[in-house]
């Protein structure tokens, strides 16, 4: 069974999530780069879960999913919050509170 | 795929204790109710849901009461859920520091100009996240129940919709919580591919074997670990904390940093104590950095801070470092490390809520979180002088108030592990306890001495609610200092959970 | 010091012990209570409170068993924490008997001297609970509960000089607060290392109670010595020793009087009695390795307080900087560790806080009358106020050790006892006497004689009511001075428990006994004043000699 293969795509997408959530400015775009990174996770959940011929696997993929469906619900409304006060989602804008 | 889902169509319906669940359940029926109320009833409910809200977490004591009196260890769902001691001290706190929030946000919502049903039944929402983080001994169980804490939460942080500090503190909260639990599922993912089960008590047994561990395991715990230090604001995972704690309402404030940050440590603990206890090679150094550094930053930057929102933040992050401290000897301490930072989360929230409930009365009349505007506050509120001074001086650790016995159970944990590990950060905790002593004695000195400024003594006229929320948390904070056993009593032994464990 | 259990020879049912912390914390609370509208209740029934404490105190005082100093009397004991070893244990010897005294006099006396500027109500609250912290330590038996006391008196002296102080009071409240604070962080590790690592090599369980860690002496030497150091700098900064000194000058200069006489007068000795009790008692083998150290800086200290106190153009910071002078000579009396030095450093604690309380509070009114206490601006003060002046100088003689009167006989016995154990150290010591009695009647020269102008001529004497509070620190000058027995007599038995503690457990310790070997007893004591009488008038004169 493919156990690798499906380890190193994971991990490539997670890298690329990780590193657009650091690099980008644009609120949208930090917000798929999150998606990336979670699906990273459901690749590695699934493919542990075939190799391991345990279901628990594919049940915390189903979890993971419906989760960050509502994660990223709430995520577009704040952002679009900032849209309608600011005409802006670039988070470097974001910049009133500091110290 | 299919193959794989019909090995499990024999299907047995798990058996369901409802007394273990009446909490959860109870919560849960008054969320909905409050959802309701604010749907059907519109503005006319207005008047209601906070009363409601407060009926809901009080009428949750109950079942928590009776299966503390029942005395009996409950474990379901193939070790998932447990109720055990610990599960019920940590859902009570839950419960109480919810009611106390609840006290605060009344006034605070009812004169504000935003739609409030929401506001009570968010908060529901998230407490029953809490609640169920307390038994979650199962990586599922842990992950939904973070959900559920956070999701509500980032919606009360951006709660003022047109205020542009709420936006963004909202904004920053969210941004970095959900790519802390990103990170935190993609090492939940390993662990799981490790063990081949999400029960912490099978992934224990996988990850304690002898000699050196696999990289997969090390990157998931590590991952995980770090997951939850962005909930518990340590550095240099807390840059979302101050930033947060300002822009969002104060009560919303008051709730993130003491609820919030306290779930990510109820949280932080079953995974140390059920899921990977045997790798403390791995563990072990990750937190000890974690908290030296946490406490040292937190407090030397809490030391330039102009606004007591800020500089609680903060103080938080150095509160979270000592909160750690434990964990990094918990192989030789045992229980000694669980009890020490169950302690200090107890009296944290007493004394955090506290001192919040305090920056909410002033704040009725200043209108701001600048230190400098709680100077004089005793020339025309000598009663919220003392209190925030009780306050204060406990989260300094000064005897013998509540944070004091906190910090001498961490001393004494860290101490007690006879390593040299231990004693630096022993060292460390006593170091900062001094540094954090200099800025809550500074706020201390000049809300009695100095004057107030444009010397404006008007009384403050606190509302019925917040003096019963500085009763409660006041209260708390001098019995837990004047008798520990109060807090030290419980046996909060971690139930492992597993199959009929 | 043996068991508890055996201890209490006046068998009270009442825990009178307990009510000498007890009574001043609640009257504290009372305080809060009391309504705003009559402010001079609020010093009435704070007097009232400390006098009350000061009357069960006489009466610990005069039931205190002298046969049996050396053992705890009046213990009182209850559980606290018990899933710690930690008790709520009070008890009173020999050593702790007259500090507890001392600060049961101080603080009525200190009450009654001086009206609180502004805010009576806080004022006279944070003066009741600092008494009942300052109780609490002298007489706390487990270290957790002394820890707690220790502590607790910090806040109540913060806010005193943060908030009725004059000039930088902030500066120094904070300065005060943040040193004493580190010194004592260590110390709490010391204290959790000492019982973990006694209950790990004994395999009993964990205990807080100072005797049975004491009588165990479970650790190993090296140990023993990095936890005596952890304790050594707590108290070192309470003393405070140089070179952690520099707290002291600022926190007398810029405080109240009330808050100077009470600092002086009895905080300054919880550092010193912590060394003796928990210092010596709990790691004799580390204090006799460690003597030689502290000895030096004791030394160090009375020669730099000396010097830099004649230099001060402030009256009450030279008073001060006097203070850390006369704290030296405790601390070599202390670590002579002998019979003569021990008792000496002992009497000396007393003695301190009777003559430096009543200097400062003796500036503290000169303050008043004059609003200045810069020495320049004084001048010929004996012409307008000659009552004053008499007692000044009665006072101060005090301090500087005069023979017959109070301070010579502790600070002869504590350089005797040090003479015998570090000659030359003390050699150098003794030079700080003749300091002192340089700078302060210096001093005392410039403020009380020459002509007196302006204001200065116009300055009130001494009122009745003034004149009635010096007469007990008078009354106790000259009583301790001239017949010293009976208070020594009682320090004696457990001063000498302690050598033997020593003794019993630290190899090839060898007391330096002033007379070789043989104890110097009571008697013998009584006439040290005449024994030693023609050296000490050759000092005089030679000090009158300099200031003339």
């Amino acid at each position: 069974m493919l156990l690798n293969q499906f380890l190193l795509l994971s991990a490539v997408l997670f890298c690329l999530g990780v590193y657009g959530v650091l690099a980008r400015k644009n609120g949208m775009l930090v917000l798929m780069s999150v998606e990336l990174i979670l699906n990273a996770v459901n690749i590695n959940l699934v493919a542990f879960g075939a190799f391991r011929a345990d279901v628990g696997g594919s049940v915390f993929a189903l979890f993971t999913i419906a989760v960050a469906a509502a994660e990223v619900g709430i995520g577009l409304a704040i952002v679009l919050l900032m849209y309608r006060n600011r005409r802006s989602i670039d988070l470097t804008q974001a910049d009133l509170l500091k110290g | 795929m299919l193959a794989l889902l019909a090995q499990e169509v024999d299907f047995v319906r798990p058996a369901i204790d409802w007394h273990a669940v009446a909490p959860e359940l109870t919560l849960l029926a008054f969320g909905a109710l409050v959802t309701v109320m604010d749907i059907v009833w519109l503005e006319r409910g207005r008047r209601l849901t906070s009363s409601v809200a407060s009926i809901a977490l009080l009428v949750t004591m109950i079942p928590i009461v009776t299966l503390a009196l029942d005395g009996e260890d409950r474990v379901m769902f193939g070790g998932a859920f447990v109720v055990d001691n610990y599960a019920l001290v940590m859902k009570a706190m839950f419960l109480v520091a919810g009611y106390v929030v609840v006290l605060l946000s009344t006034n605070y919502v009812a004169e504000g100009d935003y739609w409030e049903s929401e506001y009570y039944g968010l908060l529901l929402s998230s407490i029953l996240g809490m609640v169920l983080m307390a038994s979650a001994r199962d990586l599922i169980t842990v992950f939904v129940a973070l959900e559920l804490l956070s999701i509500p939460a980032y919606m009360l942080a951006t709660w003022r919709k047109r205020d542009l500090k709420s936006n963004e503190a909202g904004l920053k909260y969210y941004l970095m919580g959900v790519f802390a639990s990103a990170i935190m599922l993609y090492g939940m993912s390993l662990l799981y591919g490790g063990a081949g089960s999400t029960l912490l008590a099978d992934i224990n047994e996988a990850v304690s074997v002898d000699g050196s561990p696999s990289a997969i395991v090390v990157v998931g715990v590590i991952f995980v670990i770090i997951g939850f230090a962005f909930k518990v604001s340590a550095f240099p995972f807390h840059t979302w904390a101050p930033d947060t704690y300002e822009g969002a309402p104060t009560p919303v404030t008051a709730f993130l940093s003491v609820a919030s940050k306290a779930a990510g440590f109820v949280a932080l603990l079953n995974l140390l104590f059920v899921g990977f206890f045997g790798r403390d090679d791995v563990y072990e150094p990750l937190i000890w950095i974690l908290a030296a550094a946490s406490m040292t930053v937190g407090n030397l930057v809490a030391l330039r801070q102009t606004n007591l929102v800020r500089m609680l933040a903060y103080s938080g992050v150095a509160q979270a470092g000592y909160m750690l401290a434990p964990l990094a000897v918990a192989s030789d301490v045992g229980d000694a490390a669980l009890t020490a930072t169950v302690t200090y989360l107890l009296v944290y929230a007493a004394m955090n809520l506290g001192a919040f409930a305090i920056v909410l009365a002033v704040a009725r009349k200043t209108r701001s979180a600048e230190i400098d505007s709680f100077k004089g506050l005793f020339g025309y509120a000598p009663g919220l002088t003392i209190a925030m001074s009780v306050f204060l001086f406990s989260l300094a650790g000064i005897p013998p108030l509540g944070g004091w016995w906190a910090k001498f159970r961490v001393m004494e944990a860290v101490i007690e592990a006879e390593s040299a590990s231990g004693v630096v950060l022993g060292v460390f905790v006593a170091v900062n306890s001094v540094i954090a002593l200099y800025y809550y004695a500074r706020i201390g000195l000049g809300m009695w001495a100095e004057d107030a400024p444009n010397g404006d003594t008007t009384p403050i006229r606190v509302p019925a609610s917040l003096v019963s929320a500085l009763a409660i948390t006041a209260a708390l904070t001098i019995a837990f200092g004047v008798y520990p056993p109060l807090v030290s009593e419980f046996d909060v032994t971690l139930l492992a959970g597993g199959l009929g464990g | 010091m043996s068991s508890l259990l055996a201890a209490s020879s006046a068998d009270v049912p009442f825990p009178i012990l307990s009510a000498l912390v007890v009574t001043p914390f609640l009257g504290a609370l009372l305080m809060l209570v009391l309504p705003n509208g009559r402010p001079e209740y609020f010093k009435q029934v704070a007097f009232l409170v400390s006098g009350a404490v000061a009357g069960m105190t006489a009466w610990v005082m005069v039931e205190f068993d002298k046969h049996t100093a050396d053992e705890f009397q009046f213990v009182d004991s209850a559980e606290w924490i018990a899933g710690l070893g930690i008790s709520w244990t009070l008890g009173l010897d020999g050593i702790s008997l007259w500090l507890v005294v001392l600060t049961a006099a101080l603080f009525p006396l200190t009450i009654l001297a001086i009206e609180a500027e502004h805010t009576p109500k806080a004022y006279y609250a944070w003066l009741l609970l600092l008494e009942a912290g300052v109780m609490g330590v002298f007489l706390a038996l487990d270290l957790f509960a002394f820890f707690v006391f220790f502590e607790i008196v910090l806040v109540p002296m913060y806010f005193l000089i943060g908030q009725w102080g004059h000039g930088a009071r902030a500066y120094a409240a904070t300065k005060f607060f943040v040193y004493t604070m580190f010194g004592s962080a260590f110390m709490l590790v010391g204290i959790l290392a000492t019982a973990f690592l006694t209950a790990a090599e004994t395999g009993n369980a964990v205990s807080f109670d100072l005797v049975y860690l004491a009588e165990e002496q479970a650790l190993a030497t090296t140990t023993a010595r990095w936890i005596f150091l952890s304790f050594a700098v707590a108290f070192a900064v309470k003393v405070p020793l140089f070179p952690v000194h520099t707290w002291l000058p600022d926190a007398h200069t810029n405080a109240p009087t009330a808050g100077s006489v009470i600092l002086a007068g009895v905080m300054l000795k919880l550092g010193t009695y912590g060394l003796l009790r928990f210092g010596i008692y709990l790691f004799p083998e580390a204090s006799v390795y460690f003597a030689p150290a502290l000895v030096a800086l004791g030394t160090i200290g009375i020669i730099y307080g000396a010097i830099a106190a004649t230099m001060q153009k402030d009256l009450k910071r030279l008073v001060a900087y006097s203070s850390v002078a006369h704290l030296g000579f405790i601390v070599i009396g202390t670590f002579a560790l002998n019979t003569e030095g021990l008792s000496g450093g002992l009497l000396q604690m007393v003695n301190h806080g009777i003559s430096t309380g009543a200097l400062f509070l003796l500036v503290g009114w000169i303050y008043d009358r004059r609003h200045t206490r810069l020495i320049a601006e004084l001048g010929g003060l004996q012409k307008p106020a000659p009552v004053f002046a008499a007692v000044f100088m009665v006072v101060m003689l005090s301090s500087v050790g005069l023979p017959g009167l109070n301070g010579f006989v502790g600070e002869f016995l504590a350089l005797l006892g040090a003479f015998a154990a570090h000659r030359w150290w003390a050699i150098v010591a003794a030079t700080g006497v003749v300091i002192a009695a340089l700078y302060l009647l210096w001093a005392y020269q410039r403020v009380f004689h020459g002509p007196a102008e302006g204001d200065n001529a116009e300055m009130k004497d001494l009122t009745w009511s003034e004149g009635a509070i010096m007469v007990p620190f008078l009354a106790a000058i000259f009583v301790m001075g001239l017949y010293p027995a009976p208070v020594l007599e009682r320090m004696e038995p457990a001063v000498d428990a302690l050598i033997e503690h020593i003794e019993g457990n630290v190899e090839d310790f060898d007391e330096a006994d002033a007379d070789q070997g043989e104890d110097l007893d009571v008697d013998d004591l009584k006439d040290l004043g005449k024994k030693k009488d023609s050296k000490a008038t050759d000092e005089s004169a030679l000090v009158e000699g300099g200031a003339g």
